[in-house]
């Protein structure tokens, strides 16, 4: 895609990935915006270049750039970030906020070594559906299917939509017993939960 | 099945994650069908059996989607961007009755009520899951 930047994201990526440079955080390129590339929908991406690949599973070594991410099945993917990759955690953040045993999604484009130049990452990221069973000044406590879950409330950064509402800094209308879905941030730590949004149903 | 162009239905789609997993997906399990993958092109309909329609009561939004089965093949496009995923429908949800008179928008055009949930794959594949919604239409 040629976006607002005038710059084919795609072959930046791949460009990045082949000429095998560390330049995570560079920017040689200029700045790309965070947003707009983790909208950008892979399909709409330069399609000469070869299909986009998916990686779901945890980091297990960081070497420079390439994160070695073990999948649910036991298999090693390497997923390598590029001054293109946008990186999510929570808010967007820089690649080096990537520690080991965090939990990924990546997005991007399969090498000829068999490696994935990533355009998007979205690390510990989770959508819940879950069941409000306590609330306090700082967390939530959550039930998830059969499993309990703090929700950690992160000042500046949660917000809450009730009903199909506005999106509020304001949780005051949150009840014991309300069903909702949280968007937010696994932390592998203590198995809670940073909460980005918790929408409230009906 | 084939992933087809004729209009099955429009609205809003989230992601939620299943199988085999880490973090609080590691317990979620592989859905009505049994086959449900996080990483794969998946999805959950809310009339994928009668059972699962009494769960999500999408007429109670005023959605009457007709029955799609497991393994069943539909394409979800995004409504401006017009990025599509072809997926293949692996559980029941979601829970549409929830959201009732919700809607998300984009270019000025809104869909409204949770009509369709996508795994991480598919919903990646068209939009960017810290966005926890898109507006889609559905073919088959």
């Amino acid at each position: 895609m040629t976006g607002r930047h005038g710059i084919d994201r795609r072959s930046v990526l791949t460009s990045a990935a082949l000429g095998g440079a560390t330049i995570v955080g560079a920017s040689a390129l200029g700045g790309l915006d965070a947003d707009a590339a983790f909208a950008a929908p892979m399909p709409s991406l330069d399609p000469a270049v070869s299909r986009s690949s998916f990686v779901d599973g945890r980091v297990s070594r960081i070497k420079g750039s390439t994160l070695d991410v073990v999948e649910s099945d036991g298999t090693h993917r390497l997923v390598r970030l590029t001054n293109a990759t946008s990186v999510w955690k929570l808010e967007t953040v820089t690649a080096e906020a990537v520690e080991t045993g965090d939990g990924l999604y990546a997005r991007g484009v399969e090498m000829p070594d068999g490696s994935v130049a990533a355009d998007a990452v979205w690390v510990n990221i989770v959508n819940l559906y879950v069941t409000v069973r306590g609330i306090e000044r700082s967390r939530l406590h959550l039930s998830h299917g059969r499993n309990t879950l703090v929700g950690r409330i992160v000042a500046k950064r949660t917000t809450a939509s009730f009903r199909g509402g506005a999106l509020t800094s304001d949780l005051s209308q949150l009840k014991i017993g309300h069903h909702a879905q949280v968007l937010g941030a696994w932390r592998p730590a203590d198995d809670s939960v940073d909460i980005a949004r918790i929408s409230v149903g009906h | 099945m084939a992933c087809g162009s004729t209009s099955l239905w429009a609205g809003e789609t989230s992601w939620f994650c299943c199988g085999s997993s880490w973090g609080p997906c590691g317990s979620t399990g592989t859905g009505a069908c049994g086959t449900c993958q996080s990483g794969k092109n998946m999805a959950a309909w809310p009339n994928l059996t009668a059972a699962c329609w009494s769960v999500t009561d999408p007429a109670a939004c005023g959605e009457n989607m007709p029955r799609r089965g497991c393994g069943s093949v539909v394409k979800v496009k995004h409504q401006c961007s017009g990025a599509a995923v072809c997926v293949t429908l692996a559980d029941c949800g979601p829970n549409t009755q929830m959201w009732c008179g919700e809607q998300t928008c984009c270019n000025g055009a809104c869909r409204t009520h949770r009509v369709i949930d996508l795994t991480p794959a598919a919903f990646s594949a068209i939009g960017s899951l810290s966005s926890g919604l898109l507006p889609v239409y559905i073919y088959e």
